[in-house]
C-alpha cells in the first residue's frame, strides 16, 4: 500500500516507563502496519522543532504494564549487563536516547546477543554508549560530592543538581551507607524526592510542595560544616596549588551544593 | 600488657537484640567550649599529616551489613579535590605530632618549633562518624608522630580503631599507618581492624634513610612490611576455607618514598618500586615530591621548587607496571637511567622500539594493543570486544575512545595506516611534540634542569627558546 509515508516518528513521555512503552508500541505498530523495517521507525521524547515531510508522529502513552513486559524481555533475553546499560541511557539527557535504545534492542534481539553492547561499531550501540556513560559519570560525580546536612530533628537532608536523572540509582548507594537514618535528597532539576526512613526501603515522591526557607538545621551542624572546611584548607600543599587541576577534577557546577565551597 | 585487657573487655554499647543501631547511643555531642579545642587541633592535625600523599579508599568491596553505618566501593570515591588538585578520600590526621624522631625532612620533626597537639581516641571517633554521615569522606587515615616508642605509639593506634569499629561499629574505609619498630603482636591486632595499612619506605635507598633519618632503619622498616604481607596473604588463604574469617588488611599494604631530597635517579627509583610489588605485594607505591619545608644542610634548598614533572612520569611508570605489563628493564636501565622530560614513558618506548610497529588492530593480541600510544586500558578492552563481530576501521576507533592523533603512526586498520606516514623516530617525535604535548606543569619545566634530565640541551632550546 503506498501512503507515501516513509517514517514513523513515536513520540514518548520522557522517562524509562515512557521510553518502554514506546518500545513497546513500535513493534506492535510494525506488526499492525505492516512496516518492512525496524529502521523506518523512529522514537523520541519530544516533539521535534520541525516536522519532516513523509513523516508520520504519534503521541505514545504510557503503559507501565507494557513498559514491564519489554523490561521482562531485554533481562531475560539480553541480561542484566545489557538491561542495567540499556537503563542508565534512558536516564540521561541526550535527546536522542530513546531512538538509541530502541534500535539497539532491536538488534541484539534479532542477533540473540547478550554482547550487544559490545558492539561499538553499530551506530545504535555506540549512542547508547555514549548515553549510559554521560549518566554513569554523573552518578560517580553525584557519589562523590553529595552533601547531607543533618537537621533538627535528626534527618540527613542533601540537595543534588543532576544534569542526568540518576537519583534512582543514587537512593540504593547512601540507603546501603546509612541505614539507620533517616534521610532525603532533592533533585533540584527534576524536583524529585528520594525518601529514606529508618531501617525501611527507600522511595522516590514527586509533586510535592517545599519551602526550602524553613529548614531547621540542627546546633552540630554549623560546626561539623566548619570543620569540614577548615579540614580542606589545611590538607592543600601551598607550593602545590593549582586551580586548574582542582577544576578538572571537580567540575564548577556542583560546587554550589557543596559544603566546602560555600 | 594493655592490649591483653582490651581484648577481654566488651564494648560499652553494644547494640540490643532488636537491631538498635549503637551509633545513635553514642551520639555525643560537642560542647562549644571543647569545639573550639577540635577545631585548631584538627586544622594543626590535618596540615601535619599532609605530606603523606597515600589518599586512596580503593581496594574493598564491602556492602553494608544492614545495621551500622558503613559500606565501601571498591574504586573508591574521591569526595572532594584541595586546592592543589589532589583528592580528599578520608579524613587524613595525624594522631599526635609530638615526635621523639628528628628526621630532617620533616615538618614535625622533633627540633622544629611548631604548635603540637593530640587527639583522643574519642574526639577522632566523632569527627570520622559525623564526616562519614555527612558524606564528605570514606573513611579514616589515621597516621601519628612517635608518642615514647613504637610500641607505644602503635597500641595508642590501634585503641582508637577498636572504639571505631567495636564501639562506634563503624563499617567504612579505614587506613591506618605501620609504625616500624612496634611489637609485631601489635601490627597483628590492629591488621583486623584495618582495610589497609601502610608502612613508609621514606627514602628510596638505605643510604638516603641514613642521611636524612638517622632515627629510622631500612630492617626496621621492611620487617613489618614482610609481616603484612605474609599475614595477608595467610588471610586470604584462610577466607577460601572458611568463609566467616575474619579479614586481615583486606585492602593489601601500601607505602611512600620522598622524590628529589636525596639523588637517587629514576631507574633506581622505579626499581625499588617493582622489587616492592614483585617481593612484598604491595598494592600501591606513592612517590611524594619532595617539598622543602626545613632549613638543613643534608637537605635541597628551601627555594627548590617541588619536582612535580619528576613525580609525574614516576606515577606514569607506575601505571606501565601495574596495567600496562611493562617491566622496568623495558623503560629504563645503566645507561639511560631518567625519564624523558617532552615525552610519557610508554610513548618515549614506542620510539625506541619502532621495530614492533605498525600493530593490526583487528589482530594484535591485547598486551600488543596496550603499548600503543594513544591506547589506554579501556580502549583496548572495548577494542577486543568489538572487533568479535567485525572488522574496526579508523572511524570506530575514534568513538571508541583511542586518541587517533598519537596512535595514527603506530596502528593500521585492515592493512591501511590512517595517513601516510613515516615510521621513524625523528619525524614521528617532532609530529607529536608538534601537537603541543602539554606538560601538566608548565612552572617546573625549568628546574628540572638541575637533574640533567634534557637528552640534548641544543634541540630544548630551540623547542622552548631557552
Amino acid at each position: 500500500m503506498c501512503t507515501g509515508i516513509e517514517y514513523y516518528v513515536l513520540i514518548c513521555e520522557d522517562s524509562m516507563e515512557g521510553i518502554l512503552t514506546g518500545v513497546y508500541e513500535a513493534y506492535q505498530i510494525k506488526k499492525d502496519k505492516g512496516i518492512e523495517s525496524h529502521d523506518s521507525i523512529r522514537l523520541a521524547v519530544k516533539e521535534p522543532a520541525m516536522q519532516c515531510f513523509f513523516t508520520q508522529y504519534e503521541h505514545i502513552q504510557t503503559d507501565h504494564e507494557k513498559a514491564a513486559k519489554v523490561t521482562d524481555t531485554i533481562a531475560r533475553q539480553l541480561g542484566d549487563e545489557t538491561w542495567y546499560r540499556i537503563s542508565m541511557a534512558m536516564v540521561s539527557d541526550f535527546e536522542d536516547k530513546a531512538d538509541a535504545v530502541y534500535h539497539t534492542i532491536v538488534l541484539g534481539l534479532k542477533l540473540h546477543d547478550k554482547r550487544i553492547t559490545d558492539r561499538l561499531q553499530e551506530d545504535c550501540v555506540q549512542r547508547t554508549f555514549k548515553c549510559a556513560r554521560a549518566s554513569e559519570n554523573e552518578l560517580c560525580h553525584l557519589k562523590q560530592f553529595s552533601r547531607f546536612s543533618e537537621l533538627q530533628n535528626g534527618m540527613l537532608y542533601a540537595k543534588i543538581n543532576a544534569k542526568h536523572h540518576v537519583l534512582p540509582f543514587l537512593m540504593p548507594h547512601f540507603a546501603d551507607r546509612l541505614p539507620a537514618d533517616n534521610f532525603v535528597i532533592y533533585d533540584e532539576n527534576t524536583q524529585t524526592f528520594g525518601l529514606h526512613a529508618s531501617y525501611k526501603k527507600w522511595y522516590l515522591m514527586q509533586g510535592a510542595a517545599f519551602d526550602e526557607d524553613r529548614i531547621v538545621y540542627s546546633e552540630v551542624e554549623a560546626v561539623y560544616q566548619e570543620l569540614f572546611k577548615r579540614f580542606c584548607d589545611s590538607i592543600a600543599i601551598e607550593s602545590r596549588i593549582n586551580p586548574k587541576l582542582q577544576m578538572n577534577m571537580l567540575p564548577l557546577r556542583f560546587r554550589p551544593n557543596m559544603t566546602e565551597f560555600q | 600488657m594493655s592490649l591483653i585487657r582490651q581484648n577481654n573487655q566488651k564494648p560499652i554499647h553494644s547494640s540490643d537484640e532488636h537491631g538498635v543501631a549503637a551509633n545513635t547511643d553514642v551520639n555525643i555531642e560537642l560542647h562549644t567550649t571543647s569545639a573550639q579545642t577540635i577545631m585548631e587541633k584538627l586544622a594543626v592535625l590535618t596540615d601535619a599529616a599532609k605530606y603523606d600523599v597515600a589518599c586512596t579508599s580503593s581496594g574493598v568491596d564491602r556492602k553494608g551489613n544492614g545495621r551500622d553505618m558503613g559500606n565501601c566501593v571498591a574504586a573508591g570515591i574521591c569526595h572532594s579535590f584541595s586546592a592543589d588538585g589532589r583528592c580528599i578520600s578520608l579524613l587524613k590526621i595525624l594522631m599526635s605530632n609530638e615526635c621523639i624522631y628528628d628526621c630532617k625532612y620533616c615538618i614535625n620533626r622533633r627540633s622544629n618549633d611548631v604548635p603540637r597537639a593530640t587527639f583522643t581516641p574519642d574526639e577522632i571517633c566523632e569527627l570520622t562518624m559525623n564526616f562519614y554521615r555527612r558524606n564528605y569522606i570514606e573513611g579514616l587515615f589515621l597516621s601519628s608522630g612517635i608518642i615514647h616508642n613504637p610500641s607505644y605509639t602503635m597500641e595508642l593506634l590501634y585503641q582508637t580503631l577498636y572504639k571505631l569499629r567495636k564501639v562506634y561499629r563503624f563499617q567504612g574505609y579505614v587506613h591506618v599507618k605501620g609504625i616500624p619498630g612496634a611489637d609485631p603482636l601489635l601490627i597483628q591486632q590492629t591488621g583486623y581492624l584495618t582495610d589497609r595499612m601502610s608502612v613508609n619506605l621514606e627514602l628510596p635507598t638505605a643510604e638516603g634513610l641514613e642521611k636524612l633519618a638517622p632515627n629510622k632503619h631500612r630492617k626496621t622498616i621492611l620487617t613489618p612490611m614482610r609481616q603484612l604481607q605474609n599475614s595477608i596473604a595467610q588471610g586470604k588463604k584462610e577466607l577460601v576455607q572458611y568463609r566467616n574469617a575474619p579479614a586481615f588488611v583486606p585492602a593489601g599494604q601500601s607505602t611512600q618514598m620522598i622524590i628529589g631530597a636525596t639523588p637517587e635517579s629514576d631507574y633506581q627509583i622505579m626499581s625499588v618500586a617493582e622489587g616492592l610489588y614483585d617481593k612484598f605485594g604491595m598494592k600501591r607505591v606513592f612517590y611524594s615530591a619532595y617539598v622543602g619545608v626545613n632549613e638543613d644542610k643534608a637537605l635541597p634548598s628551601v627555594q627548590t621548587a617541588s619536582p612535580l614533572l619528576r613525580e609525574h612520569r614516576l606515577y606514569q611508570a607506575d601505571w606501565l607496571l601495574r596495567f600496562y605489563q611493562f617491566r622496568v628493564e623495558e623503560l629504563l636501565n645503566e645507561t639511560h637511567q631518567n625519564f624523558n622530560v617532552l615525552l610519557d614513558p610508554k610513548c618515549d618506548w614506542a620510539l625506541q622500539h619502532l621495530e614492533q610497529f605498525p600493530v593490526e588492530i583487528n589482530r594484535a593480541d591485547y598486551a600488543m594493543l596496550l603499548r600503543v600510544p594513544g591506547i589506554g586500558v579501556k580502549s583496548a578492552q572495548r577494542i577486543c570486544k568489538a572487533r568479535k563481530s567485525g572488522a574496526l576501521d579508523f572511524e570506530h576507533l575514534k568513538k571508541i575512545g583511542v586518541v587517533l592523533k598519537r596512535a595514527l603512526y603506530f596502528i593500521t586498520c585492515n592493512g591501511k595506516m590512517m595517513y601516510r606516514t613515516k615510521l621513524e623516530e625523528d619525524y614521528i617525535t617532532r609530529n607529536l611534540l608538534a601537537e603541543h604535548e602539554k606538560l601538566p606543569f608548565d612552572k617546573d619545566g625549568v628546574t628540572y634542569r638541575q637533574l640533567s634530565l634534557f637528552d640534548d640541551t641544543q634541540e630544548n632550546a630551540v623547542l622552548f627558546g631557552s
